[in-house]
């Protein structure tokens, strides 16, 4: 009897202490823990270490518990995070890619908060450009804090090895195809290609080439049929670049195919702008004058994006501290602390760019005034289950070569996923 | 039909002899059994005949040629294991079959053999049957099927008999003994029972060490050993040895053995008043009726300590001028411990050996 | 008191029993049942994603459907893979096995030596055979050190295949098959057994007749012609994969081969026996059972097979695809929960034509040797 009333008296006391705390975590420091779930480790690490550092320092009373899962493109770290949100084990930020990654799978799924009042909040409705915010949004609301900006359909070369060759960074791909030939002769291979997820990251410049922008994003908006004959020919123009790639591709890591063209052994690479990072920082390249960029061929003017971004998930266990952690993310500080040293830009419209090199400002500028389109291959315009059957499709094509077939089978798997839905 | 001859037969694991320079010939025909303690080097040897082990130094002849570099298939020597050794997946046929196979005979041939070997041992009923359906005595029937059916120059058995019980052991040895009488093939069988070397051998080769100590039809062995450890290991049960002292007296001489003293029929040469071990065989002590043919003075008197009836035999242990013997007697003898009872002793069977080095003296 | 030890029984097994039918069985029946729903696509996952029941509809979509084309490689793929791998690493394991069966100086040595890969993870072991296999590195630049030309062959890349077939026609193939086993069958027991084997031979002959003459009026497996084979770029999977278990199937044998008596050694030598027909006769058949269990697992590791695959080419490369890699892909990446499940199931069901024949025989053979 004795040791009931004593057992209530104190669990009477641990509530009242937790009202007070509860009252008071608003007005004052945060405190727990902060879980953030990402693929950001390696190369990527120090970046996110940035932000966490200055999560810290802001707020010192919390314990930032850095989850990574490895693996190319956050295959794994996807998964992981399937099996947790499916098990009710929500972290309290995750990393996502903007866009129909993010929509098609958790949105649409009503396992995301609308972050609307944050962004009003911060006022970064006009810190971000309106073409972004529509893209990680829905008529529902604004679903992610976009922390980088990153370019898609990007030519690298090294302009030393062109001036020996006699050739120039081609505009289009006819003048791809004139030169060609000519570097086919004397053994260098024209574009270097590496593993299969490569394949579908050329695949969206070249269709952009081939369908123009306008075109592109009806394709995505459900009003372009995907075997109507432009797409048709854009699956054409593929399979002729695709003469011109190594056969080796499949075994080679996209690191593998840049260093084909700072080796010299390929003339050109299209790669999103992370090569930039990997040939400045890894193999310590001047940007312009070590190794050169342009827009992939036929899609000057335009800008493939892709962005990392960073939501809340509903009913996770520390929501105050990770709303702290978005508005960190979303602030100028935070995104010039990121950006620069995980090779991307801002996505601010505000951003410092004395902090960047100079490839980082030749892209916010293009980002600025070019016309800026989703990424396929990076979960900005289809939603995963597309993206998934895609990767099947490129295999069928990669094996028939036929344009016909598969863009039948790419307007199936459309229909299947409800793309334009 | 083939000789066998070793000449200074060493073997050596690593750096240790076991077999010290063995020389022997064995004759036509003839059923040879190595015996001896275990570890004495007997099965090594039988290896070495049959090359299953390497020869460290002289060399083995079969038939006058030397076998050293010969491989053991080509040695036309056949051998029964201990363990049998059978081949678990194959049936009977095919394990007597197997080396006709491996010869590549042809099927016909293989079965009229192996039918024949079978017919032989009583196999018949049993040829599909797999070893782990067979009783041990069908099993060691087997595996001398596979020995025989090859009709080899040698047959060598490593201790075939051990692993059956008792009454079987006897019943397969008999008909061991009819199989060599019929297949008059120079045998060489290897064991640690005496009472299968007494029974199976023209002669018998005890080894010890590692070294030959006698090589001799089993009576000459059993009357004549040439040492205490012959003496001992050869008859059952074995060979009292006692610590004596030889007298000599008005021309006769005696043994003392504690307090008894005996007369010695043919002493030892050159035995004169010296210290001795007397070998006294059970069988030469005898009682009752046994007592009729020896003198009186070959007759002591002795207290049982413990008697055991074997129906027609009895072993008795007793106790006489302070020394304890066993003694096999002819009949039942039940005598309670304690008893006094007369025995005599066939005094011109008593074997005399050199306390120092125990070899025997004549 | 026996009825007291019947309930102690049942006391002490329950929790067991209990545990391995829910999180064993009762997970394999949940998924095949979510492998007859329609779980997957946009909300899947939701905290209560709509389920409904599709019947049978994953598993013809992923036989016959336009869209299973890869998963229907991959299963093709994965039989080359299972027989390759079972032939290759029983061969080389045996082959090891009866090299230091022999005893040669620094046995011991070389069998830690060839028992090594088995103990490194399979990422790490694709990973090193991914740089080995590279097209212009590794094993293809070895001949350079001996002053000759590199090979040229694309170890994981080569987009040739061999042995190929129409998927259209699996309903004749499968005839074909079952036609030539029951051949085989019959004309090994035409030897012992004549009037038998007839039994086996006239429906084989029969069966092969009428794929042969009507294979062209069989329905159709799918409405258009898919050619599927051995792809050529298998073969650096099979190389790795090989290099990991023939050591472990070395090790299998050499227990087996050291668990057989001297003496049988022996006597098969003074048989007449050589060495090979040592082996051949006497120790291979001896060690049947461990040819079995390895099978048995060497089967079902093919059949698992994910980690060495994914590190050495990557989750999405059709040429070395495998049900097992499509499975996690199709439900954590696509989201599509249900068919992923019919893909498990399949696996399960194919893993089960192996295991249970082998349970059955085991226990068969427990309770006929008390």
């Amino acid at each position: 009897m004795k040791t009931r009333i004593f057992s209530t008296c104190l669990a009477v006391a641990a509530a009242t202490m937790l009202l007070f705390t509860a009252q008071t975590s608003r007005a004052a420091e945060l405190k727990g823990q902060l879980e953030i779930f990402s693929w950001w480790a390696g190369d990527e690490g120090p970046a996110l270490q940035a932000l966490i550092d200055m999560y810290n320092k802001q707020h010192p009373g919390v314990t930032v518990v850095n989850a990574t899962v490895t693996g190319g493109s956050g295959v794994n770290a996807k998964a992981v995070l399937k099996t947790r949100m499916l098990g009710g084990e929500p972290p309290d930020s995750f990393q996502v890619h903007a866009g129909q990654e993010l929509i098609g799978t958790w949105v649409k799924a009503d396992r995301m908060e609308d972050l609307t009042p944050l962004f009003k909040e911060q006022g970064w409705m006009k810190s971000f450009p309106d073409g972004l915010v529509k893209n990680i949004g829905t008529a529902d609301g604004i679903w992610s804090v976009p922390v980088n900006i990153h370019r898609s359909n990007v030519l690298w070369y090294i302009p030393a090895n062109l001036d020996k060759w006699g050739v120039k960074a081609p505009a289009s791909w006819d003048d791809f195809f004139a030169i060609a030939p000519t570097l086919k002769e004397k053994g260098i291979v024209p574009l270097a290609l590496a593993e299969n997820w490569t394949a579908n990251h050329l695949w969206e410049s070249v269709a952009l080439a081939s369908l123009g922008a306008d075109n592109w994003d009806a394709l995505w908006s459900g009003k372009l049929a995907f075997d109507s004959p432009e797409g048709v020919k854009a699956w054409e123009l593929f399979g002729k670049v695709l003469a011109f790639t190594n056969n080796d591709a499949t075994s080679l890591s996209w690191q593998q195919a840049t260093d084909m063209v700072v080796d010299g052994r390929a003339a050109f690479n299209i790669m999103g702008d992370w090569a930039a990072g990997y040939m400045s920082t890894t193999k310590k390249m001047a940007p312009g004058s070590g190794f050169g960029w342009a827009a992939s061929p036929g899609t000057g003017g335009q800008f493939i994006f892709l962005a990392d971004s960073f939501g809340l998930p509903k009913g996770v266990k520390n929501r105050d501290n990770a709303l702290a952690w978005l508005v960190l993310l979303g602030s100028r500080e935070g995104s010039d602390a990121f950006n620069p040293l995980k090779g991307s830009i801002s996505a601010r419209v505000d951003t410092d760019l004395t902090k960047y090199n100079d490839y980082a400002k030749s892209a916010s500028a293009d980002f600025g005034k070019d016309r800026i389109v989703g990424s396929l291959a990076h979960g900005v315009t289809a939603n995963e289950g597309f993206m998934s059957d895609f990767a099947a499709v490129m295999e069928m094509y990669l094996k028939s070569r036929n344009a016909q077939a598969t863009a039948k089978a790419a307007q199936q798997i459309a229909v299947k996923n409800g793309i334009g839905k | 039909m083939a000789q066998v001859e070793l000449k200074k037969v060493i073997k050596r694991f690593g750096s240790t002899e076991v077999v010290h320079g063995v020389d022997l010939f064995i004759e036509d025909d003839e059923f040879i059994v190595l015996v001896g303690p275990s570890g004495c080097g007997k099965s090594t040897v039988l290896r070495m005949i049959a090359g299953l082990e390497s020869i460290s130094s002289g060399e083995i002849c079969i038939n006058g040629q030397s076998v050293n570099e010969v491989a053991p298939k080509d040695r036309n020597v056949a051998m029964v294991f201990q363990n049998y050794a059978l081949y678990p997946h194959m049936s009977v046929y095919e394990n007597i079959a197997f080396s006709l196979k491996m010869a590549k005979e042809s099927k016909s041939q293989i079965k009229d053999k192996v039918q024949q070997a079978a017919e032989i041992l009583e196999l018949t009923p049993y040829l599909q049957r797999k070893p782990a359906e067979l009783s041990g005595g069908q099993r060691q029937r087997v595996a001398m099927g596979r020995a025989i059916v090859r009709q080899p120059a040698v047959f060598l058995f490593d201790e075939p008999l051990s692993n059956l019980d008792a009454q079987l052991r006897t019943q397969m040895r008999m008909e061991l003994k009819k199989l060599h009488l019929k297949m008059k093939t120079t045998t060489i069988y290897v064991t640690h029972d005496q009472i299968e070397a007494m029974t199976l051998a023209d002669r018998i080769v005890i080894l010890k060490d590692g070294y030959i100590q006698q090589i001799g039809s089993p009576i000459e062995l059993f009357e004549r050993p040439v040492n205490r450890f012959v003496a001992r290991f050869i008859g059952n049960p074995p060979t009292n040895i006692i610590p004596a002292s030889l007298h000599k007296h008005d021309g006769r001489t005696s043994v003392r053995m504690g307090t008894l003293s005996l007369p010695v029929v043919s002493p030892p040469a050159g035995a004169d008043s010296q210290q001795v071990l007397v070998g006294i065989r059970p069988d030469i002590i005898k009682t009752g009726d046994g007592l009729h043919s020896l003198p009186d003075e070959w007759q002591v008197q002795a207290e049982v300590i413990v008697s055991e009836v074997l129906g027609g035999q009895s072993l008795l242990e007793f106790s006489a001028g302070g020394t304890t013997m066993i003694a096999e007697l002819e009949g039942r003898v039940q005598a309670r411990p304690g008893e006094m009872i007369t025995l005599g002793f066939d005094l011109s069977r008593l074997l005399f050996f050199d306390p120092r080095t125990e070899e025997a003296i004549y | 008191m026996r009825n007291q030890d019947r309930i102690k029984a049942v006391l002490t097994l329950s929790p067991s029993i209990i545990l391995i039918g829910l999180f064993v069985y009762g997970f394999i029946g949940n998924t095949f049942w979510i492998s007859l729903t329609d779980w997957g696509g946009v909300a899947a996952l939701a905290v209560n994603p709509v389920k409904n029941y599709a019947g049978f509809t994953n598993y013809i979509d992923l036989f016959t459907g336009f869209l299973g084309g890869g998963f229907r490689q991959d299963l093709v793929n994965a039989v080359y893979y299972s027989v390759m791998l079972l032939a290759g690493a029983i061969g080389v394991g045996m082959f090891l096995a009866v090299m230091l069966d022999s005893k040669p100086k620094g046995e011991a040595f070389f069998r830690t030596v060839f028992l090594y890969p088995m103990s490194l993870s399979f990422i790490v072991s694709g990973t090193i055979w991914r740089w080995m296999l590279s097209p212009q590195g590794g094993v293809n630049i070895l001949p350079e050190y001996a002053g000759l030309q590199p090979f040229t062959f694309r170890w994981l890349s080569s987009t040739g295949s061999i042995l190929e077939f129409n998927w259209q026609n699996l309903l004749e193939i499968a005839i074909y098959l079952v036609s030539a086993v029951l051949l085989i069958i019959g004309l090994r027991l035409f030897a012992k057994t004549p009037r038998q084997s007839l039994l086996w031979l006239i429906p084989g002959i029969a069966l092969g007749l009428f794929a042969w003459l009507g294979g062209e009026m069989l329905p159709k497996a799918l409405f258009m012609e898919e050619t599927h084979g051995f792809n050529k770029a298998t073969f650096g999977i099979i190389l790795a994969t090989i290099w990991q278990y023939s050591g472990y199937t070395m090790a299998l044998y050499l227990a087996g081969f050291t668990g057989i008596s001297q003496d049988l050694r022996d006597a098969a030598m003074l048989d007449g026996a050589t060495t090979a027909s040592y082996y051949r006769h006497i120790a291979l058949p001896m060690v049947k059972p461990i040819t079995i269990s390895a099978v048995i697992i060497l089967s079902h590791i093919s059949l698992k097979m994910f980690d060495l695959i994914f590190a050495m080419t990557g989750p999405d490369n059709g040429q070395t695809g495998h049900p097992a890699l499509n499975m996690y892909l199709t439900t954590f990446r696509a989201n599509d929960f249900a068919r992923g499940a019919a893909i498990a199931i399949i696996l399960f069901l194919i893993a089960g034509t192996f295991i249970i024949p082998y349970l059955v025989s085991s226990y068969r053979q427990r309770r006929g040797k008390p």
